[in-house]
């Protein structure tokens, strides 16, 4: 594929899902970055900020399956990635499996931190290995797989909060504002009068391929040494433990009690090689990589108690390190 | 022109970027050079100043001079070499100029060989098309740093306070080389048989006078004793290059006993205020020498009138006009000796001349009496105050001390040796003489002082 056609699809995608969504142009385009880098999202915000319909216009300007599973305490695994059920068929009685709504190309898990962890984990591990096993039977997941989750950060009562390996397997975490007045007042015009907008389909039906060729692209974009140095210092300057040990009181050691994994460099160059693409280059900038490192580590940093008890959070951390970090 | 712009856009992103690396390269040499060359140009002035006046040997001047370019080269080097920008670093500057979006940083870091060609290409052809947007040489000019002002500036005040400086260091450095260069001679000296008797005297004087317990008299005679051993041994040698090295033994030592008798002179000066800026102390002191040696004041004052008498008549002729001068002479000699205007008679004049006489120590004078005595009449202007303007035109009139010969001085004690010249002795002048100079060595040698005309300096040496 040229990278022009990405640019174009690209663009378009982004436009269609707008004609739906009002505001949220950051998290759009970043909710497409992690899709065509074959990573999965961690929405984070109030009820009613309109994720779950970003979602679902999402998958169907891409012309993909979408389910949406609303995990609930009870929610069982197997409710999620399906199980064998007996089934009767020409006389003849026999197990047949019958696949959960995980097996989906993008698949909303709504309110994800409201399930046990047992349920949670079943997700969690289809995301990592894209495939279940059933009754020891290997079942592949669809590709191109999404799993955009959702997580309410008040009612946090009878919540079970992502264990922090289970938040490193998301790409990026993106936190979704509320609307500004210009903003709310097109949701309101859109949402309570008789006109509506209806976002259209941008790829075919059979789009996985176009898709497939898109992820392929990203993966080829330009990187300068240089510029993969500076991701790696970054993502190092957040390790509490080997940050700068000049005696200062610096916030990744005064507020951090973990460190980015190196899933978040990982996440930070794709996102900037998408990020690149989207902006029709071919080779991934500083500002590429500046655009991407707060989704990318936000939730990969394990705030202390100390922070918590300051209420810092990690973007202030994040902002920080950036400006710590030297470019070159 | 315009193939060489061709050439130039025919270049790849990457070499237009390895040129601007020399050229920043160049920039930084550039730089360096010009902060230090101000220093280096005044440190080696400096060290052909210091050679040229002879402060410096010429060994010693061109191992300065090597290591002065030595380190200033390798300053140059070691202020350069971080200066030099990375190709990193250059391609980042070509990003910042085009707006390249690390286009340039891309394509000059990346190996190509594992990117797929048809990005890199591309990425190549992007880059050359927002390379024809600049010049390098307009958008990285050289331009001189504020730092070479400073660096120029701090040179100069370097090299005025040098010579500002230069006066007290000449003032506390005069002693020392002569010393030194006795050692230097003497060593020379030791390598011809010859000499070598002279060469350990010589080295034993330059430890002498290296050592600060030795009394300064001692010193001074010395270096009398030394001189006159090179004087002799500078007539009996034959070998041009000895003599040479005699020559400048003789020359040093000269150097030597004159600074010796300065600083002499000047202690006495300090101590007993001295024979011309105390004349009444100084008439006192010679009052009362001329009571402990009565006998020898009268023979003196004898041999005094007898040699003005005879050379008035051989000059002059005219028996009024010596008497005169005579009179002013003896009236001069009182005022600057003895302010009391009471004291003006011939008796007291030769007072004061005795009082400077001391007996018996002319065998240790070392030159010949012919050369030092003055031929002819003493013109009277001799006695004038220093800087006086004489008849003649006498400026700058000096003192020395001056004693009778010694045929006087033993007739005045009863030996009576004037006109007996005997066979064991030298064939000394009958005349009776003055304005013989006193060496500055004789123990117990008066400090008084007489004038003596500059022209007459020559001959008593």
């Amino acid at each position: 594929m040229e990278p022009e056609k990405f640019q174009q699809v690209f663009k378009r995608l982004e436009a269609e899902v707008r004609k739906v969504i009002v505001g949220h142009d950051d998290v759009i385009r970043q909710v497409l970055i992690a899709f065509f880098a074959g990573g999965h999202v961690l929405l984070e915000g109030v009820p009613g900020l309109g994720k779950t319909l970003l979602v679902k216009s999402l998958s169907h300007v891409l012309g993909v399956s979408f389910k949406r599973i609303q995990f609930t305490p009870d929610l069982m695994p197997s409710d999620i990635v399906g199980t064998e059920v007996l089934t009767e068929a020409n006389g003849r009685r026999e197990f047949q499996f019958k696949k959960g709504p995980i097996f989906a190309h993008v698949v909303l898990a709504d309110e994800i931190n409201r399930a046990t962890p047992k349920t949670q984990s079943a997700v969690l591990e289809a995301m990592e290995e894209k495939q279940v096993t059933v009754f020891g039977e290997s079942h592949t997941l669809a590709s191109p797989f999404i799993v955009l989750a959702t997580q309410n950060p008040i009612e946090l009562e009878g919540t079970y909060p992502l264990p922090e390996a289970q938040l490193d397997r998301f790409f990026f975490k993106l936190m979704v504002a509320p609307p500004s007045p210009v903003e709310l007042r097109e949701i309101l015009k859109r949402t309570t009068g008789t006109e509506t907008g209806d976002a259209g389909k941008v790829l075919p039906d059979d789009g996985g391929k176009v898709i497939n060729q898109m992820q392929q692209l990203l993966r080829q974009v330009l990187i300068a040494p240089p510029i993969e140095d500076y991701v790696v210092r970054i993502v190092h300057a957040t390790q509490p433990n080997l940050s700068n040990s000049n005696g200062s009181t610096s916030p990744v050691k005064q507020y951090l009690r973990f460190g980015s994994s190196p899933r978040g460099a990982q996440a930070i160059i794709l996102g900037a090689k998408g990020n690149a693409l989207a902006d029709g280059r071919i080779h991934v900038s500083y500002e590429d990589v500046a655009r991407v490192i707060y989704p990318a580590l936000r939730h990969r940093i394990i705030l202390n108690f100390q922070a918590e008890a300051e209420n810092v959070n990690t973007d202030e951390i994040l902002a920080e390190v950036v400006k710590q970090v030297p470019r070159s | 022109m315009g193939t060489s712009t061709d050439a130039l856009n025919r270049e790849s992103p990457e070499q237009r970027v390895g040129r601007l690396v020399a050229q920043l390269r160049n920039h930084a040499l550039w730089d360096s050079l010009l902060i230090f060359s101000p220093p280096l140009l005044i440190a080696i002035y400096l060290a052909v100043y210091l050679y040229r006046g002879a402060w410096i040997a010429p060994i010693t001047f061109l191992l300065l001079s090597g290591a002065v370019i030595g380190v200033g080269l390798l300053a140059v080097v070691v202020r350069t070499r971080p200066l030099i920008p990375s190709v990193r670093s250059a391609a980042r500057l070509v990003d910042e100029k085009t707006k390249a979006k690390d286009r340039f940083l891309t394509l000059a870091t990346i190996d190509v060989a594992l990117w797929p060609a048809a990005l890199v290409g591309r990425l190549r052809w992007e880059a050359a098309t927002l390379l024809e947007r600049i010049d390098f040489r307009r958008e990285f000019p050289y331009r001189i740093k504020r730092s070479f002002y400073w660096s120029f500036l701090v040179s100069l005040i370097a090299a005025a306070l040098f010579h500002l400086s230069m006066p007290l260091m000449g003032s506390s450095r005069r002693q020392a080389p002569a010393y030194e260069k006795l050692g230097e001679l003497a060593e020379k000296m030791a390598q011809r048989p010859p000499l070598s008797a002279l060469a350990h005297d010589l080295r034993t004087l330059a430890i002498k006078l290296e050592h600060p317990n030795v009394a300064e008299q001692e010193k001074q005679t010395l270096i009398h004793k030394t001189l006159e051993q090179v004087e002799k041994q500078q007539k009996k040698e034959e070998e041009k290059e000895s003599r040479a090295l005699l020559g400048e033994a003789s020359s040093t030592l000269q150097g030597l006993e004159q600074q010796s008798a300065r600083s002499q002179q000047k202690d006495a000066e300090k101590g007993g205020g001295g024979a011309q800026s105390n004349p009444s102390q100084e008439g006192q002191g010679e009052g009362k020498q001329s009571q402990g040696g009565g006998g020898d004041s009268k023979g003196e004052l004898n041999a005094e009138r007898s040699k003005d008498m005879q050379q008035g008549q051989g000059a002059q002729g005219d028996p009024k006009e010596q008497g005169k001068e005579k009179n002013q002479q003896s009236q001069r000699d009182g005022k600057d000796n003895q302010p009391d205007p009471s004291n003006k008679s011939d008796k007291d004049t030769g007072k004061a001349l005795t009082g400077k006489t001391p007996g018996g120590s002319q065998e240790k004078l070392g030159r010949s009496r012919s050369e030092e005595i003055p031929q002819g009449a003493p013109p009277p202007e001799r006695f004038y105050q220093p800087g006086e303007q004489g008849k003649e035109g006498v400026k700058g009139a000096r003192y020395v001390t001056v004693q009778l010969p010694e045929e006087l001085a033993a007739d005045s004690k009863g030996e009576g040796t004037i006109g007996k010249p005997s066979k064991e002795t030298k064939a000394y002048p009958k005349t009776p003489a003055s304005n013989a100079p006193l060496p500055a060595y004789v123990p117990d040698a008066p400090t008084e002082k007489q004038q003596l005309p500059l022209e007459y300096r020559g001959i008593i040496r």
